[in-house]
């Protein structure tokens, strides 16, 4: 008897021990969840991913917006037409004749307030501006558009809103929706569940969902997927501290932030702002009635009632919220009725989201900045993006691409490729195109794919041939068959790509019509490393192995590298860091970082000009004949094909004086395209600048330089009347050039000057 | 190759004695600036035209940079900037107006100026150098570049180049 009350006794002991231990686990279980929650919460709660914005539109008097071109401008930046005095972000229009209230809105430079402003614009350009007191306004810039965010390697975007922007009806109509009595209770329903449960069952289907909103930020925050009871619990214990922690207003807003509303490829589609961005292409406060029911009843499940895969399941979801909303007295019936007969009223995503230059955004901010500070920092990065040369890049690739395809030999392949814009003097990217399906993100050729550039090189071995003094446009080299024994005692014997050779030619026509084998003699005269210096000046990173197929352009580049060198040509031999990133601001807005515009001289500026001038010769007269065909007649171009062994790779870079570009097209398993640069790449160049507005190529002649009519084939002095092969082309002053007989050449400088350098030349 | 050039020139000179009419070539004066605000630059009438349609150039005038009243208005502000020790501030200014001009001599000229100040002596003479070769024709900016040029080498312990820019003909 005593013994078994004893061992009742110990038993009891061990039940309440192991009852105080429980206890203790749990409160400690319950400790650490309060501290997850309020760290991770509040550290996350006051951060946004960096947000990314395009270069702002620059007016003036003369600048090449057009009226039409102006109106697009705003309608972009989501301003309306209505009445400007009435508020900011609305303009009128009458004819040429803006009347713009513009927004706040921070620049690298200043934060500038809401002002009226008067914008007159013709067919082409704008004539005049003014500011509301009527003063004369020489400069003003529009808003940067915002084109995305530096989301985290995961693929989180959302585009964060401040409770200021949260309509009213998206408030109340997601708690009417997902969870009731979000005002009332503690972080857990109960009577939700019940609630829900009796919902669904009278449905026969699932129509509400029992956990709070609390419970669903709680989810999207900090747990997995899978649905356990411990994990069940975890939420329930997690969202009860939330609410104990934090106000219905911050947590709200947290959930709108956070929800995840969509798939765009990796990236996820998080928060009410991005999602309406990318579904209906506006800001939040302007979607209407339906818009805003088809987003609420998304969140349900955005993969189920995805409205571009299941637009009739979307709709079907729509209409029940809007009738839920009608029921409840949120928003009037009628107007239910109407929005619910009304279609989704997708949009395209505007062609905002620019993966591809997001990425040299990225890797170019990574030289500074952790990743998590640029998904967490709430920084700003003001980029050089210009978001109408991206879309017309992206445009003529895809078109291009697919014109290709369905001509192609290759069956069952896609052609791929990659384009690159900037602008030559200030090296600022304004465009990157990875592939042709640009919104998709994934491999980006721009950056990443190296391939041999072919004779896109060459411009590097006649700059090295004028440099020395020794050679200008009007030199015969000679176009002969070359062969020689390598190192490893192999014969290397270059052809030209008709397999035919030409013997004495100009160094003009050599270029302009690509000749392998007197670029090859030339290069070997003037001596591999010499060449292989050039390019690096002009900005080859790493150097090239000295191989005569160098001469041929077997060296690979990315066509960021390509465009790195193109800058330099088009830039007059100044070397312009290519800028993607102009500043950064923390969330204040104050600058923590600016990258400057970088100029370098790295080759002479008559060196450059001479070659320059070379190369126009190859868009009027060579292989890329068709570079200018959409650009106003009478703009000049200075560009170069190239085209890899095998046709494996077809390039085509070139320049006018507003933009240099570059364009590779290929296959991604590197097999040959029958396309040379000409037929493949350059199609896709002359389209991308169409509709861009470039000046001419009309750099200034160096004070040392003249121009002088030559022959194009023989490089026999001329008059454009005297021949009709006669072409312009630059060289040192007092250069001798032999005149062609029977024509009168038009005479140098002065005559005097003339006679004394020909003079020296015969005592020399 | 040498008789070729010697004969070839014989026949230039016997070409140019014989006085046949061809327009002026005047050496030091090279094409004209394009006075009108806007991107376009240059305007140098010197390029290439089309085979079939060849013209005869016109002979260049000196040549002279002016801003625009947009450029002008930023140099203002950059200025003023400037003076309130808000490198930055000028920096980005001019970076805008260089964007509005970027072959505008006189606006490099000024970003040289920034760079100095700021002590970053590599790019100003980057800017300076950009700025001469932009001014080409035009002695008073190539007279400012010049100086620019030559303050930035002196300031990275570059004496005698910067001794040879202000030796050069335009400094006078």
């Amino acid at each position: 008897m005593a013994r078994s009350r004893a061992r009742r006794r110990r038993l009891l002991f061990l039940l309440l021990l192991a009852a105080a231990v429980a206890a203790a686990a749990v409160a400690l279980w319950m400790v650490h969840l309060d501290r997850v929650v309020t760290r991770e919460f509040q550290g996350r709660h006051w951060s946004v991913p960096a947000r990314v914005y395009a270069a702002p539109l620059e007016l003036y008097a003369g600048a090449p917006v057009s009226a039409d071109d102006l109106e697009e401008e705003l309608r972009r930046l989501h301003y309306h037409r209505g009445d400007p005095s009435a508020s900011t972000g609305v303009y009128r229009r009458s004819g040429g004749a803006f009347d713009l209230h513009a927004r706040r809105v921070r620049f690298i430079d200043e934060l500038r307030e809401p002002q009226m402003v008067s914008i007159r614009a013709d067919g082409s350009s704008i004539t005049a501006m003014k500011q509301g007191d009527g003063t004369d306004l020489p400069v003003f810039r529009l808003d940067p558009p915002l084109v995305g965010s530096v989301f985290p390697v995961h693929g989180e975007d959302r585009l964060v809103v401040s409770p200021a922007e949260v309509p009213p009806l998206l408030r109340s109509g997601i708690k009417w929706i997902e969870d009731r009595r979000f005002d009332e209770h503690h972080g857990v329903d109960a009577m939700g569940v019940l609630r829900a449960a009796w919902a669904n069952l009278r449905a026969r289907r699932v129509v509400q969902g029992g956990s709070t909103l609390t419970q669903q930020l709680v989810k999207n925050y900090f747990l997995s997927d899978e649905q356990t009871f411990g994990r069940k619990a975890t939420e329930a214990v997690m969202a009860m501290r939330l609410e104990a922690h934090f106000s219905k207003e911050e947590i709200l807003i947290a959930y709108l932030n956070e929800v995840y509303l969509g798939q765009d490829g990796a990236r996820a589609i998080h928060g009410f702002g991005l999602a309406s961005e990318y579904y209906f292409a506006k800001p939040l406060g302007e979607l209407d009635v339906g818009e805003m029911a088809m987003l609420i009843g998304l969140v349900k499940g955005p993969s189920y009632y995805d409205p571009r895969k299941h637009p009739d399941r979307a709709r079907t979801r729509r209409n029940l919220v809007l009738q839920e909303l009608g029921d409840a007295h949120l928003i009037d019936a009628a107007a239910a009725k109407r929005a619910a007969a009304t279609p989704l009223g997708l949009k395209a995503p505007g062609g905002n989201y620019v993966p591809a230059y997001l990425d040299l955004v990225r890797r170019h901010l990574k030289r500074d900045y952790a990743e998590a500070d640029l998904a967490a920092a709430g920084l700003a990065v003001y980029t050089s993006l210009d978001p109408r040369a991206q879309a017309m890049a992206e445009l003529a690739l895809t078109s291009n691409l697919k014109r290709l395809d369905a001509a192609g030999r290759v069956r069952g392949a896609s052609l791929e490729g990659a384009v690159i814009v900037a602008e030559p003097n200030s090296g600022d990217v304004v465009a990157v195109v990875g592939g042709r399906e640009a919104g998709a993100g994934g491999f980006n050729r721009a950056l990443d794919a190296r391939r041999p550039i072919g004779s896109l090189v060459k411009p590097a071995v006649y700059l090295t041939a004028i440099e020395t003094g020794r050679y200008n446009a009007a030199t015969i080299i000679e176009d002969a068959p070359v062969e020689l024994k390598l190192g490893d005692g192999s014969i290397w014997a270059p052809q030209n790509f008709e397999h035919q050779t030409y013997g004495r030619v100009t160094m003009a026509r050599a270029l302009a019509e690509s000749m392998n084998l007197a670029t090859v003699k030339l290069g070997l005269d003037l001596g591999l490393p010499h060449v292989a210096e050039t390019l690096q000046r002009l900005g080859l990173e790493s150097a090239p192995v000295l191989n005569p197929s160098l001469l041929l352009g077997t060296v690979e580049m990315t066509p960021l590298e390509v465009v790195e060198i193109y800058t330099s040509l088009a830039n007059g031999g100044f070397r312009a860091r290519l800028r993607a990133v102009r500043a950064v601001l923390d969330e204040q807005g104050r600058p923590l970082k600016s990258f400057k515009m970088q100029v370098e001289a790295v080759a002479p500026p008559a060196a450059v000009y001479q070659l320059d001038r070379m190369l126009t010769l190859v868009t009027t007269r060579g292989t890329g004949r068709d570079a200018p065909i959409h650009l106003p007649r009478g703009t000049v171009v200075a560009g170069k094909t190239g085209t890899s062994s095998d046709t494996r790779d077809s390039w085509f870079a070139g320049f006018t004086g507003s933009y240099v570009a570059v364009v590779w097209v290929g296959y991604d398993d590197n097999r040959a395209t029958g396309l040379t640069g000409a037929a493949g790449a350059l199609p896709v160049w002359a389209d991308t600048l169409a509709k861009l507005k470039s000046v001419s190529f009309e750099p200034v002649a160096p004070e040392l330089l003249e121009d002088r009519w030559i022959g194009y084939g023989d490089g026999l002095e001329t008059t454009a009347a005297c021949s009709a092969d006669a072409v312009l082309v630059s060289v040192p002053k007092d250069t001798v050039l032999p005149g062609k007989t029977g024509c009168n050449s038009s005479p140098p400088a002065t005559a005097g000057d003339k006679i004394k350098a020909w003079l020296k030349q015969i005592i020399h | 190759m040498k008789t070729l050039v010697g004969l070839s020139g014989l026949l230039m000179a016997a070409l140019l004695l014989s006085g046949c009419p061809s327009p002026a070539r005047r050496p030091s004066l090279p094409p004209p600036a394009s006075p009108t605000p806007g991107p376009s630059s240059g305007g140098s009438p010197s390029m290439q035209v089309p085979p079939s349609a060849p013209a005869p150039r016109p002979p260049a005038p000196p040549r002279e940079n002016h801003l625009s009243p947009a450029t002008h208005s930023l140099v203002t502000q950059a200025r003023a900037l400037l003076s309130h020790g808000d490198f930055n501030g000028a920096s980005s200014t001019l970076d805008r107006a260089l964007h509005i001009e970027p072959n505008n001599p006189l606006l490099w000229i000024e970003m040289g100026r920034v760079r100095l100040v700021e002590g970053d002596a590599h790019q100003a003479e980057g800017c300076g150098r950009k700025a001469l070769a932009l001014a080409s024709g035009d002695r008073s900016a190539q007279r400012q570049a010049g100086r620019v040029l030559a303050d930035a080498l002196r300031a990275q312990g570059r004496n005698p180049e910067a001794q040879a820019v202000e030796s050069q003909p335009f400094m006078n």
